[in-house]
């Protein structure tokens, strides 16, 4: 049984916006957001993200799963490319000043030394590093709680797709939550059974083999699923005739002017990176330097 | 014109195509590399797009192509399935000189790949990494979704030949001779320096990851083949297409980010390429025997 995003109509002005003009304007803002590692710059991003989202009006208690999820894993992730200073992003400084130096740590048995030099630089990527996650989230969060499922698929029509990818994509933002639970429980029905993911045990080898219980059932009864939506379809003469779809969207004149505005925001983010490229990579601020 | 001279037309057109894309990227990248790296991943579309486009065009009458019912549904289903459970696994990264994780989800699309064909397994591949990125909140990395297409569209091209077998021992020595290429590029120089923070790290290491990734796919090819033609060739098909697409990438980013061949080839390619071929020739083969006994058993 398929389930689907928590998505709920509001009249918001987010939600009378054409859906189409909505992603444009989110990938706009996707693409002129990676090109910087300026904080200055990626605040705006920020800031422009959190307008889409409280216009759209979301509440805490909806979002409030998705947030603590994706908050953890930002944390996690930028914990780690701070602590070993690499393995994260295509990081953007060249010179570090120490702030301070922690350790080294003599560990026993084995007697690695462990250190950990907190760099001014590191410091400042790491927090551009999270706001700039923050930003792509934000956005990302807004797209399924408001935009109408049964619209995924007119809306890649109407981007260009041709009408079967179309369809796909729509098929496949919708097969997410569905997926999503039934990896959840696979993974609880196996833990049940004594499968532990955070305590694979041997060689390499020995612990990609152990991952197989929780990948293998979910993939075949996906595929196994996806027979019941293939009928479906087949019954419904998919595929044969020039498709229609249910329901036609229109550009309004906000729906234009959203466009021409994220059009005029990736080029002009594009030119701006090429005329300076120093924002491309981490500012620190001086009394962050002073620090060190 | 006789088949062999159309061939050979085709794959020289091929070459001239890509060597003239590589000249116009290098042009515009400028001498120092940097002036217009926002822009390089654009021209790097531009290349998959024509190098998918020749494939196709010069093989379009086979029903490998064809995108029906069946496709479009596990279309859908390979690209949210990677999608998600990329996401699950984004947050074991590997050390390297970008974001590279540890992903046993990679059998996900040379699996839908080698069984559903070249274009469900380029659209699991892509927009499977394009969700399970977006999901992570680490954005859009247009050649590394490219890179991952070309893990699932490759695999798919065993159904370009009406007899799996054929061509499965030219593919074996291609899979061997680009094996000693990784390797030998990491032995000429194991220490990269990252290309930012200037910190070196040995990759040395990883010449074992691809000798014994490189030993087991071509051992377990001639050993699966008793059990089945599809189980021989999976890891030999799937491990060229994460040749193919993780090289693709990597080479891009030598434009995009302005690395250095060898900071591209061994601070990138290695670790990425390396930890997939290794999840990919173990959960592949248990994949496609866990599909061929439902399949067996449904008789669809």
């Amino acid at each position: 049984m398929l389930i689907t995003w928590k998505y709920r109509e509001r009249d918001t002005l987010i939600q009378r916006l054409d859906p189409r003009a909505r992603i444009i304007f989110m990938l706009a803002m996707l693409f002129s957001v990676i090109q910087f590692w300026d904080l200055r710059i990626v605040l705006g991003f920020l800031a422009l993200a959190l307008a889409q989202y409280f216009l759209a009006r979301l509440t805490w208690r909806e979002t409030r799963r998705a947030w603590l999820l994706i908050s953890i894993l930002i944390v996690i992730m930028t914990i780690l490319t701070f602590l070993t200073g690499r393995g994260g992003v295509s990081t953007a400084y060249f010179e570090e000043h120490l702030i301070t130096r922690l350790g080294p740590l003599s560990l026993p048995i084995v007697g690695w030394q462990l250190g950990l030099d907190i760099t001014v630089e590191k410091t400042v990527f790491a927090v551009t590093q999270m706001t700039r996650m923050f930003a792509i989230t934000t956005l990302a969060i807004t797209v399924p709680y408001t935009i109408d499922p049964s619209l995924y698929g007119a809306t890649f029509r109407g981007l260009g797709l041709p009408d079967k990818f179309a369809y796909a994509m729509d098929l496949a933002f919708r097969f997410v939550p569905t997926l999503g639970r039934d990896f959840g429980i696979t993974l609880d029905a196996q833990r049940a059974r004594g499968y532990e993911v955070e305590k694979l045990e041997g060689g390499i080898i020995a612990q990609i083999r152990k991952l197989a219980p929780l990948i293998v059932p979910v993939t075949i009864n996906a595929i196994v699923s996806g027979e019941d939506v293939i009928d479906a379809m087949d019954l419904r003469c998919f595929g044969i005739g020039k498709r229609t779809w249910l329901q036609k969207l229109e550009y309004k004149k906000a729906d234009w002017v959203l466009i021409a505005l994220s059009t005029i925001l990736f080029a002009g983010c594009t030119v701006v990176r090429i005329a300076f490229p120093a924002l491309g990579y981490v500012w620190v601020p001086q009394w962050v330097l002073n620090l060190s | 014109m006789s088949d062999t001279a159309k061939k050979a037309l085709t794959w020289l057109v091929v070459l001239v195509v890509f060597v003239a894309l590589m000249w116009i990227a290098s042009l515009l990248t400028g001498p120092e590399g940097t002036k217009l790296q926002g822009l390089a991943w654009l021209l790097w579309t531009l290349i998959a797009a024509v190098i998918i486009y020749i494939v196709y065009f010069a093989t379009a009458a086979s029903p490998a192509w064809v995108v029906g019912t069946r496709q479009v549904v596990y279309m859908a289903i390979g690209a949210a399935l990677y999608g998600v459970l990329t996401w699950w696994a984004n947050a074991a990264a590997l050390p390297s000189v970008s974001l590279v994780s540890l992903r046993p989800t990679v059998c996900l699309p040379i699996f839908f790949g080698f069984v559903f064909g070249p274009v469900v397994g380029f659209f699991t591949g892509a927009v499977g990494n394009i969700l399970g990125d977006f999901l992570t909140g680490w954005g859009v990395f247009p050649v590394w979704d490219i890179g991952n297409g070309f893990m699932g569209f490759v695999p798919g091209l065993i159904l370009l030949f009406a007899d799996k077998r054929r061509g499965l021992n030219a593919l074996t020595i291609a899979v061997a001779v680009l094996v000693v290429i990784a390797m030998a590029i990491i032995l000429i120089n194991p220490v990269v320096a990252h290309p930012w923070t200037g910190e070196e790290t040995n990759f040395g290491g990883w010449v074992w990851v691809f000798l014994i990734g490189g030993v087991v796919v071509i051992v377990g090819r001639f050993l699966l083949e008793k059990a089945g033609v599809d189980l021989a060739a999976v890891n030999i098909w799937g491990t060229l297409g994460i040749i193919i697409g993780i090289g693709f990438a990597s080479i891009a980013d030598i434009w995009i980010n302005g690395y250095t061949f060898f900071v591209a080839m061994v601070g990138e390619f290695t670790p990425a390429a390396g930890s997939n071929i290794l999840n990919a020739m173990i959960l592949t083969p248990i994949l496609l025997a866990a599909y061929q006994a439902v399949q067996a058993r449904t008789g669809r």
